[in-house]
């Protein structure tokens, strides 16, 4: 998306039934032919060969035929495993069936005089009831009547809230997102207890309506952005949204780029900071990922842990991730250009020590960083995706390959050792895990600059990488902002960590109203010298 | 309008800054110190009226003209044909001026850091980079200097604090040994480089606050009237009288910075700080050349003219001097006549014109 113009998405095309096969449309036409908004049927039986032509072949699905007192048809649909079925038998079932004879059975009566769950919901449609069941919660269709009601029994396996992996911390919130939205919903909501605080319900997905939520503080939020983002979601029709990971890559902005343009985090506490600045959370169902936009480069290097430790030393540990992430980018480049092009600029003893070392590598300098960057991002790869019982044995072979066997082998000098497990190291301080790949796949191009260009190469790509960032956009917002563009009131957070009492403004990508967050003057100042 | 995006006066000053002083740091001293000798850190301040006067002339003229070039209001000024004729003369010249400091930079990196790669690779890198951020337009150009141009400043500061220790403020003396003369003659060569303040006027039309235009440009002034006194001083208390003998003075001086028998050789750092401003500079210089080219054809886009015309200046930069000596010439005997001529003549033409006329643009009727 270029300069400044947003919203502009390229118009998709809609798949129709055209592009359908004739098998797939013989199947879903009995699908289609109560797919949209067909009313249910007044008769029990019609509605019923209708359901179970619906589900045909679905063992999990369950009829159960009953009467209400003894007297009218009427029958419980709902997915085995999804729904809480004592719950159904106590409160629905046998009031239902013992009820008195007599009465009149409208659904409104039923509703409120007979069946004893808090969650009832009138449905007449049947995709309304569709949605309903697959979602677990039960339907119940009466004779003689064209509606139902759905009772919002749902209930399944669940991971139970847990410390989160990918984002560990030693001081805050140990809860992590599970897979489940309702639960990550009720994490958020605990921490914002206003009900300014908004969960739009979306969906996507032609198979899995995967249910997604919107979330955002009405007063505080970006009212483009947040239009933006619900567009993107709309235009989205895919066969399955399976992780939130499938959604970012459909509604970032520039989707060709190394640099993440969305945050995924695990973490509740993180998503209530980011929605109190203003920003946007997306929930997809089924992932314990959430997506929060807008994103700067600089909000990737902000740990969630900055904010709950003293500022001094929040501020100097950012300053220590950033000269890190210059080092994980440029050491091993920095190191090729210089033994390459620039031994003038080591210094006398250092450089005999290096030379004495590389006296028997036979690999000259940019083959033998390639080389050895390549097997470490192997061995992290193995250590990453292997089964925990041989992680052991991956770490052992690791130490062997990068370490003191392949130097006294000869095939590796000592001092490229020292750089490639410096720039290992250096690459897990990023705290985004995307950034933090980003910055390690840009390496190798840097090292092959540095081997045909030396320094000059180096300065080459850092300027191609900064106009990379600088044409990059997240949901409007440049990226490399509030540095370039510069606004002061962004900058609190990018170099340094302001003191909490310090921080009364809301950053620059919160809606132009509502730019205070707290008031002025809260710098603690107890009385002294009293007795 | 072809260019969508818009700048602030602060990212104007931040792009104009590097503009001027990229190369100038590195090769006014030594033409200064020529003329000047021991005076030469006067003449960027007589230089810097020329920089006052440029600046003036192109805000004059967009205040006359708000949303448009000079390529533009050329035409509404001096009529259909007179003023394509002009527009087509000025682009030559930008294409040119921007192979020029092209060529500036090869001799720079090839003379001192990769004697052996030949000049077109040297160019036509810097060419290509140059042109990816022209193509994402005036707001990723703006946005990659602020990200630069504090890193280069402060990388700068960081040299002359630690060539420090080599400082004889006593090769100042005599102070106007033989006059006022010296300094004046001495600053011609820097005002050639003032006068570039004039690229400001590609810049004015897309600013967002334009009533700060006036204060930003003095302000960028005389940042640079300081970054060029300081440089100057620096290399005159270095080297003395010795300064006009090297072709850049600055970078000599790098090479003196020894401390603890670990920090030295900071050459490549002033090599770094140089691509950094002179990436800034070029890209400045280009997008105003395609700009121009683009509104002097009439086309709704400048992006597919990006390419060719970086080719163009490629080649401009290759055979615009056969070594650097010609190079050195040229920038210090005909370079001043030759930017006075585009930067101070042609504009004070037009606005006085467009000012006897009472021409104005159609829009600014308020």
């Amino acid at each position: 998306m270029k300069n400044g113009e947003k919203g502009k998405l390229p118009s998709i095309k809609r798949r129709g039934k055209k592009r359908r096969s004739k098998k797939a449309d013989k199947m879903s036409k009995l699908e289609s032919s109560v797919d949209e908004q067909t009313p249910l049927f007044n008769n029990l039986s019609d509605n019923e060969d209708t359901f179970r032509s619906i589900y045909k072949d679905s063992s999990d699905v369950i009829f159960r035929p009953f009467y209400i007192g003894e007297q009218v048809k009427a029958i419980l649909i709902y997915i085995e495993g999804l729904s809480n079925i004592e719950e159904i038998d106590d409160s629905v079932l046998s009031p239902l069936i013992k009820s008195s004879m007599g009465e009149n059975y409208f659904i409104d009566t039923l509703i409120h005089k007979k069946v004893s769950t808090s969650s009832v919901k009138e449905v007449k449609t049947f995709s309304d009831s569709i949605k309903e069941i697959s979602s677990g919660n039960p339907v119940i269709l009466v004779d003689q009547q064209n509606s139902g009601f759905a009772l919002g029994l749902s209930k399944w396996e669940k991971r139970s809230v847990d410390e989160p992996k990918a984002e560990m911390v030693v001081r805050g919130p140990r809860e992590g997102f599970v897979e489940t939205i309702g639960v990550n919903t009720s994490l958020i909501r605990r921490r914002i207890r206003s009900p300014k605080l908004k969960m739009k319900s979306m969906q996507a997905g032609e198979y899995t309506k995967t249910r997604i939520n919107l979330a955002y503080v009405e007063g505080i939020v970006d009212e483009t952005v947040l239009e933006e983002a619900i567009n993107r979601i709309k235009r989205i029709d895919v066969d399955g949204v399976v992780d939130s990971g499938v959604l970012e890559e459909f509604i970032e902005d520039n989707p060709n780029s190394p640099f993440p343009q969305v945050i995924a985090t695990e973490r509740p506490d993180n998503v209530t900071a980011s929605l109190l600045e203003g920003r946007v959370a997306v929930l997809v169902d089924g992932s314990p990922f959430v997506l929060v936009v807008p994103v700067t480069f600089y909000s990737l290097m902000q740990a969630s842990e900055d904010y709950y430790g003293r500022y001094l030393i929040a501020t100097s540990i950012r300053w220590l991730r950033y000269l890190f992430l210059l080092i994980s980018l440029f050491l091993p480049s920095l190191y090729v250009a210089l033994l390459t092009f620039h031994q003038e600029m080591v210094p006398t003893t250092l450089l005999f020590s290096i030379a004495a070392s590389r006296a028997q590598v036979p690999f000259p300098a940019l083959v033998e960083a390639l080389m050895m960057e390549i097997t470490f991002e192997a061995l992290r790869e193995a250590g990453l995706r292997l089964p925990k019982q041989v992680g052991s044995a991956v770490s052992i072979v690791g130490a062997l390959v990068i370490g003191e066997a392949a130097v006294s082998a000869g095939i590796v000098s000592a001092p490229m050792v020292i750089v490639v497990a410096l720039t290992g190291v250096a690459s897990f301080t990023i705290a985004r895990y995307s950034a933090s790949a980003a910055v390690r796949m840009l390496r190798f191009p840097m090292i092959l600059l540095a081997g045909t260009l030396g320094l000059l190469g180096i300065i080459m790509g850092i300027i191609v990488i900064i106009i990379h960032m600088a044409t990059l956009r997240s949901f409007g917002q440049p990226y490399l902002s509030p540095m370039a563009p510069m606004k002061w009131s962004g900058m609190k957070d990018v170099l340094l960590r302001a003191p909490w009492w310090k921080f009364n403004t809301r950053p620059h990508y919160s809606g132009n109203y509502n730019k205070y967050r707290q008031s002025d003057n809260q710098k603690p100042s107890p009385i002294r010298g009293e007795e | 309008m072809i260019e969508k995006g818009k700048i602030s006066t602060l990212q104007m000053a931040i792009l104009i800054y590097p503009t001027i002083i990229a190369t100038a740091i590195l090769l006014v001293p030594a033409i200064t110190g020529e003329q000047a000798r021991q005076d030469m850190w006067m003449s960027p301040i007589w230089a810097s009226a020329a920089g006052f006067l440029s600046a003036f002339i192109a805000i004059q003229l967009n205040k006359r003209f708000p949303e448009q070039t000079i390529i533009q209001y050329s035409e509404t000024i001096a009529g259909k044909f007179l003023g394509k004729v002009i527009g087509f003369v000025f682009i030559f010249f930008l294409a040119h001026i921007c192979g020029v400091i092209l060529r500036e930079y090869g001799e720079f990196v090839k003379g001192n850091f990769l004697d052996t790669t030949p000049m077109i690779v040297i160019l036509g890198s810097i060419a290509f980079v140059c042109a990816l951020a022209v193509r994402g337009g005036l707001e990723v150009i703006a946005r990659s200097a602020q990200i630069f141009v504090p890193v280069v400043t402060v990388l700068f500061i960081f040299v002359l604090l630690l060539l420090s220790p080599e400082l004889n403020p006593a090769n100042m003396l005599p102070v106007f040994e033989k006059g006022l003369m010296p300094s004046l003659r001495g600053a011609v060569v820097p005002a050639g480089w003032y006068l570039e303040f004039f690229m400001i006027s590609f810049l004015l039309p897309f600013l967002r606050d334009r009533k700060k235009a006036v204060k930003w440009s003095a302000v960028t002034v005389i940042a640079v009237l300081i970054t060029m006194v300081i440089t100057n001083m620096v290399t005159l208390f270095v080297f003395g009288s010795l300064t006009p003998k090297f072709t850049y003075p600055v970078m000599e001086a790098a090479r003196y910075i020894s401390i603890a028998e670990f920090i030295q050789h900071m050459e490549s750092v002033v090599m770094a700080i140089w691509v950094g401003g002179i990436f800034v500079k070029i890209s400045v210089f280009f997008y105003a050349a395609v700009l121009s080219t683009a509104q002097w054809l009439n086309l709704s886009d400048y992006r597919p003219l990006v390419f060719p015309i970086a080719l163009i200046v490629t080649v401009l930069g290759h055979w615009s001097a056969s070594n650097l000596q010609e190079l050195e010439i040229f920038l210090s005997e005909t370079f001043p006549f030759y930017s006075f001529i585009f930067l101070a003549v042609i504009p004070v033409i037009l606005l006085l014109a467009a000012a006897i006329r009472g021409k104005r643009s159609n829009k600014s009727s308020n």
